[in-house]
């Protein structure tokens, strides 16, 4: 009977230690993976935790391939983080569906909401922007660049400097020269693309020939098949069915490029790589035996266009209490306001005005590259659907690459099936 | 009499109401966590419903039925699910009980025999979906080892590139997978005949495959029966492999089952209603085929006099 009683109260004592309510906020922070980035942010968390004792942070990181799907899964059961961040245009539909909240001016240090947009470079915000209310606050715009070794290039007798592709023409060519191959097997690649993220990189291409994935009225979908058919010949011409330069089943060009291990002579990222460069292979980076040259265009390209930028914006659940959220956006602000660190360290880049004109981003290394050809881009294309359009894009060109499908079959389906989406509304 | 029957249906009564209470917490577990999603996810199927939305889910009837029997992409998963069920099936049902049959023969490294066939069965679906990939990587051992034997260097294989040769892949990494599990159930079963029958059939004359195929093979009907069902409702939910494969950057056509379309469905396109009529679907496929096996093999209880 003693034993008994003490069991009982034992769970009792559990019980009430869980109902109990605890004190203070608890901010739930769920972020993509990069080494650089949970440094420093940890080092902010624990700053403003010191600044503020009631208030405690719990960062998750999830891998990048898998964070939309998890935050997905959150959001359906109804518990998603306090804070959040994913691709523009993953992240998209948060907004649409109203499942994330406004920014809130005065939490996050600003006069008004006028005052952010001001703080920004013109236009950069709009991706987060809806019904005149403003959703995110830019972590990073990225878009992406060349990165090439020089050493690889001087092997094969060219002259990194002047010899790097400017063309995807001229891509074609210089990847042969660079190849390595045993028989069919590629042992060094000269470049490969960024499968799948086709919506970033490959939509440029299209875009390039005067093509589209959408019309100007939102409502058909696959616009100058001519346009299509060519980009969709020239991957075809890259895979193993063509010229075999490349394919989407090789380990991923910009996982291999930091090892400088004779993999890959070249690969298409963003400005961050360097700071991951450096991270990976000290001595790599320390050598100077990288370079980043422009996004190429078609020699025919009736538009210059390089490749897409998209963001990584900071949001708030919207079913987050108004304390919670309250928080949140003074936690993110006193986070974005390091924008110096963030791109010394983690080389991302926040579109602050301030930032932009500052020595440590006009000195930064490539940031000259990176910046031209931004210029020269578009923000990702930002639909409700975009994740649908990007497994179409997939299916397109693994279709064409792998299984043997002619282009004109390939853009066919590609079409019927994106008109099919937006036909659902 | 009546008092002695009363006592009996007393003690009876008794003896029921323990093995309900013992029988209770798996009754509400199984229930809670089988049952209910099946039963919810029937309700969803009449309903269209995005996944992101708060917005209440709007009832369409058989609505997201009639779209998937109208849409190649579903027929292609249930082609791509027919094919590798099976390819994988058979070769698990007809492998696992020839090496069964092997290593009983073999007094002295039975148990080594069984932990090796029997090690992958233990390692999660992803990480065996992952190490192929590596082997399936135009760099790795696959080509490297099949190079090797069949004389061919530098012949790239397309483990992952070709629609047959990825269909031939994940249909190797299940295998590979699952073979031994399947093994130690007929082991069982062979190890639960009685040798006297097999002695007296050598007696009477018979060869080796002659008591094979007509002792040993009819007594182990409903070994078989067990490993067919199991295996064949294994390779109907079969998506870790296909998953991993297809994330990687093999392509999705060729090997888009049921379970990874209705991961699609759901996950990638936000359509959660549709995405449990695609999985009402499959089981219905699955009790039906599994009623079939049943009815097929007419299961009696095999008696060894």
């Amino acid at each position: 009977m003693g034993r008994l009683r003490l069991g009982c109260l034992c769970v009792l004592g559990l019980v009430v230690a869980l109902a109990v309510p605890t004190f203070g906020v608890e901010l739930v922070f769920w972020t993509h993976e990069d080494p650089n980035r949970t440094a420093i942010e940890e080092q902010y968390i624990a700053e403003f935790e010191s600044m503020y004792p009631d208030v405690t942070i719990r960062r998750v990181t999830y891998p990048s391939a898998e964070i939309a799907q998890v935050i997905l899964t959150a959001f359906a059961a109804r518990r998603g983080p306090d804070i959040f961040n994913m691709e523009t245009e993953d992240e998209y539909p948060y907004i649409v569906n109203r499942r994330v909240a406004p920014v809130d001016p005065a939490a996050a240090g600003y006069a008004d909401l006028q005052a952010i947009y001001d703080d920004y470079l013109a236009g950069t915000l709009d991706a987060v922007t809806a019904d005149g209310k403003l959703y995110g606050l830019p972590l990073e715009l990225t878009n992406w660049c060349i990165y090439l070794n020089k050493k690889y290039f001087r092997e094969v007798g060219l002259d990194p400097e002047t010899d790097y592709p400017k063309t995807w023409e001229e891509m074609v060519s210089v990847s042969e020269k660079l190849a390595i191959r045993d028989g069919e097997i590629l042992q060094r690649r000269g470049f490969d693309f960024r499968y799948p993220y086709y919506l970033v990189s490959l939509l440029p291409m299209v875009e390039q020939l005067g093509g589209s994935f959408l019309s100007e009225d939102g409502k058909t979908a696959i616009i100058n098949d001519a346009a299509w058919l060519e980009v969709l010949t020239y991957m075809q011409e890259w895979g193993p069915n063509g010229n075999n330069l490349g394919s989407p089943t090789y380990t991923n060009a910009r996982k291999l490029f930091n090892k400088d291990n004779n993999d890959v002579a070249m690969c298409l990222s963003g400005l961050y790589q360097i700071g991951r460069i450096r991270a990976d292979n000290q001595e790599f980076y320390d050598s100077g035996e990288w370079m980043v040259v422009p996004f190429p265009v078609f020699e025919d390209a009736v538009n210059d266009y390089r490749c897409n930028y998209y963001g990584h914006y900071y949001m708030v659940n919207a079913e987050s209490s108004s304390e919670n959220q309250e928080w949140a956006w003074k936690f993110i602000a006193f986070m974005l306001s390091h924008s110096e660190e963030y791109l010394v360290e983690c080389g991302l880049v926040q579109p602050k005005n301030s930032l932009l004109a500052s020595e440590a981003y006009l000195s930064f290394p490539y940031s000259d590259v990176f910046a031209t050809d931004m210029a020269k881009s578009k923000m990702v294309m930002l639909h409700e659907a975009n994740p649908r359009f990007d497994e179409l894009l997939k299916e397109a060109v693994e279709s064409v690459m792998l299984t043997g499908l002619t282009p004109q079959q390939a853009l066919d389906t590609l079409r019927r099936k994106a008109n099919e989406i937006l036909q659902e509304g | 009499m009546k008092r002695h029957s009363r006592q009996g249906g007393g003690i009876e009564r008794q003896k029921a109401r323990w093995g309900w209470g013992f029988v209770l917490p798996a009754l509400v577990f199984f229930g809670l966590f089988s049952f209910y999603p099946i039963f919810n996810a029937l309700y969803m199927s009449f309903f269209k419903k995005n996944l992101l939305s708060l917005a209440p889910p709007q009832f369409i009837g058989i609505g997201n039925y009639a779209f998937l029997f109208r849409s190649p992409e579903f027929w292609n998963s249930l082609k791509a699910s027919a094919i590798f069920t099976a390819c994988t099936f058979s070769l698990l049902v007809g492998v696992s009980l020839l090496l069964a049959v092997f290593i009983v023969s073999r007094k002295h490294i039975q148990k080594l025999m069984q932990m090796a066939f029997f090690s992958p069965a233990v390692v999660s679906s992803v990480v065996a979906a992952s190490v192929w990939l590596l082997i399936f990587d135009p760099r790795g051992l696959g080509n490297q080892v099949v190079n090797a034997i069949l004389q061919t260097p530098g012949v790239d294989h397309r483990w992952l590139a070709s629609a047959t040769m990825l269909r031939l892949s994940t249909v190797l990494v299940y295998f590979w997978k699952y073979v031994g599990y399947f093994t130690i159930i007929y082991i069982a079963g062979l190890s639960s005949i009685p040798r006297t029958l097999h002695e007296a059939a050598r007696i009477d004359g018979a060869s080796s495959w002659q008591d094979f195929w007509y002792v040993t093979f009819p007594l182990l009907k409903p070994t078989t029966l067990l490993v067919s069902v199991v295996s064949m409702i294994q390779c109907l939910r079969t998506f870790s492999t296909q998953y991993v494969f297809t994330q990687a950057g093999a392509p999705r056509g060729p090997i888009d089952v049921i379970t990874l379309s209705i991961y699609n469905t759901a996950i990638r396109d936000h359509q959660i209603g549709r995405a449990s009529a695609l999985s009402i679907i499959l089981f219905g496929i699955m009790l039906l085929l599994s009623w079939g096996q049943f009815r097929i093999s007419r299961s009696e209880d095999v008696s060894y006099l």
